[in-house]
């Protein structure tokens, strides 16, 4: 168990030993990785957004005004019938002007003038809880419009599309800012460790003479950059977290934001940890980058 | 032991060993003798596998030290015991872990590093100095420090690279003194040196390099310098 002993304190001394470095190398890190964590946090609240829209989705199949009895009892038994139908709600064009004169009191007299109730009578469909992807409802409505007595299909596509559209920027630009900034954090912690190795030249040296492997003398280094690496993306958290609770703050005092606040939330624990654990990762190919350009592990 | 096949080695045109053929029993201590830039460490550090010859075989212990994998040399180096001119001791750590290095990389046992520790620093004569840093030693207790590391995990063969070169003589004769007795329990000793006065302290085989090309042998004990 000695040896064991041996390799961490290794590693505790060689970061203790460049302390200025060590905490320079963490603060870096930790400023890198938070802006891979603001892609991230943005892409976690608009998938939200997405699901909750989605899970809301509402499509309304408007009637055709001259339909026969036998035509809407024939469309409303297809429509029940429909495994992509979870609810159904049937609006009469009566209903239809009630609700329109409910919500909009004020533009109500813009309908006094056309004497005949000019509001579409609609079903109000609720898709089924396995079909609510934007391609599948997609892929209904387009059928549901060929069905005879169909005037028309509506549901909030336009906001779910841009929104939609919204994540795969958002999702391309995390991932190539995660990517160019990952590398950074490895140049970063890298540094360090090539400093590290720098420093302890010479007992690398001996230890080869006297029979370590490559994997004992790499070992400490491989520890510092993991160290390295979690302490940085876990600083990383702290600074987003600090961050995300000044933004809503913020945003629940403009009074046009106001409520968003409540919609909005961090970063869940699991994505935490696995945040946590690329840093690690990404400290050890750090300390790998360095063994190998330092030309360590030979013979 | 040893056995060298024919074993030629060159750095950028220039000849540090030349068609080099000779034998090293088991037990025998042998002084390599030879001016700087003779061969001598190139023939230490190829036993060692630090070096490949370009030329030639090389055997210790019956393993092709030249064909060894990169991977098996640290196992080679577990049976062969090094000690250097500058001692390279680490000076952040006391003598006790300078010493305990060999059997930490081994993976031995706490109880087995502490009672195999205590006995090569004790053979050596510096057992009441474990606790202290290396700065704070003498140079010749620094030399016994670094023999203490180099015969600590019990090694078949015993390498020293000019091990008096920073000595005086009376410290000299202590330390050639101590590689007898390390020799006289079963240890073959290989002690590289162009210092004259060590062959005067050594009756034994003496082997000669000049620019890379080995001489007629000699014994030690006599006056003869190089």
């Amino acid at each position: 168990m000695r040896w064991l002993v041996y390799l961490f304190r290794e590693a505790w001394a060689n970061l203790r030993t460049n302390r200025t470095t060590t905490v320079v190398a963490i603060v870096t890190t930790a400023f890198t990785l938070a802006c891979v964590g603001i892609f991230l946090l943005s892409y976690v609240n608009l998938r939200h957004a997405a699901d909750w829209l989605q899970e809301d989705i509402k499509v309304i199949v408007y009637l055709d005004d001259r339909l026969s009895q036998d035509v809407f009892q024939d469309l409303e038994g297809t429509l029940k019938a429909d495994r992509m139908v979870g609810g159904l709600l049937y609006i009469s064009k009566e209903q239809a002007l009630g609700e329109f004169r409910a919500q909009f009191p004020s533009d109500s007299h813009l309908l006094e003038g056309l004497g005949e109730n000019p509001l579409p009578a609609s079903f109000v469909v609720t898709p089924a809880p396995n079909y609510r992807s934007l391609d599948a409802v997609n892929r209904w409505a387009e059928r549901v419009k060929t069905m005879a007595g169909v005037a028309k299909v509506d549901y909030n596509q336009e906001w779910i599309d841009a929104l939609a559209g919204l994540i795969r920027y958002i999702e391309l630009a995390a991932i190539s800012v995660g990517v160019i900034l990952s590398m950074a954090a490895v140049t970063i912690i890298g540094n360090t460790i090539r400093l590290a190795l720098f420093a302890r030249r010479e007992e690398i040296e001996i230890l080869r003479l006297i029979g370590a492997t490559r994997a004992f003398i790499r070992i400490p280094y491989f520890i510092e950059g993991a160290v390295l690496g979690v302490c940085g993306s876990a600083l990383s958290l702290g600074i987003l977290k600090l961050g995300f609770e000044l933004f809503r703050q913020q945003i629940g005092s403009v009074g046009r934001f106001r409520g968003i606040e409540t919609l909005v939330s961090f970063l869940p624990l699991s994505i935490c940890v696995a945040f946590v654990a690329v840093g690690m990762v990404l400290g050890v190919a750090g300390s790998m980058v360095s063994l190998r350009r330092f030309g360590e592990g030979r013979g | 032991m040893i056995q060298l096949i024919h074993v030629s080695k060159s750095y950028d045109r220039r000849v540090a060993l030349s068609d080099l053929t000779l034998e090293i029993g088991k037990g025998e201590f042998v002084l390599l003798m030879g001016p700087s830039g003779a061969g001598k460490s190139t023939l230490l550090r190829m036993l060692i596998g630090e070096e490949r010859p370009d030329q030639g075989q090389i055997f210790v212990q019956g393993k092709n030290v030249g064909q060894l994998r990169q991977s098996e040399v640290p196992y080679l180096r577990r049976k062969i015991g090094t000690v250097f001119q500058d001692f390279r001791l680490l000076p952040k750590k006391s003598v006790f872990e300078n010493v305990a290095l060999p059997l930490i990389v081994q993976r031995s046992s706490t109880a087995d590093i502490r009672r195999k520790v205590t006995e090569a620093l004790r053979a050596v004569g510096v057992e009441h100095k474990k606790d202290q840093s290396p700065a704070s030693l003498s140079t010749g207790e620094q030399q016994r420090a670094c023999i203490a590391r180099a015969i600590v995990n019990g090694p078949v063969v015993l390498l020293a690279d000019e091990p008096t070169g920073n000595l005086d003589p009376e410290r000299t004769a202590e330390i050639i003194e101590l590689f007898k007795l390390i020799n006289a329990r079963g240890t073959t000793v290989v002690v590289a040196t162009h210092d004259p006065h060590v062959m005067s302290l050594v009756n034994r085989r003496v082997i000669t390099l000049m620019q890379g090309v080995l001489m007629p042998e000699r014994q030690g004990g006599d006056s003869v310098g190089v």
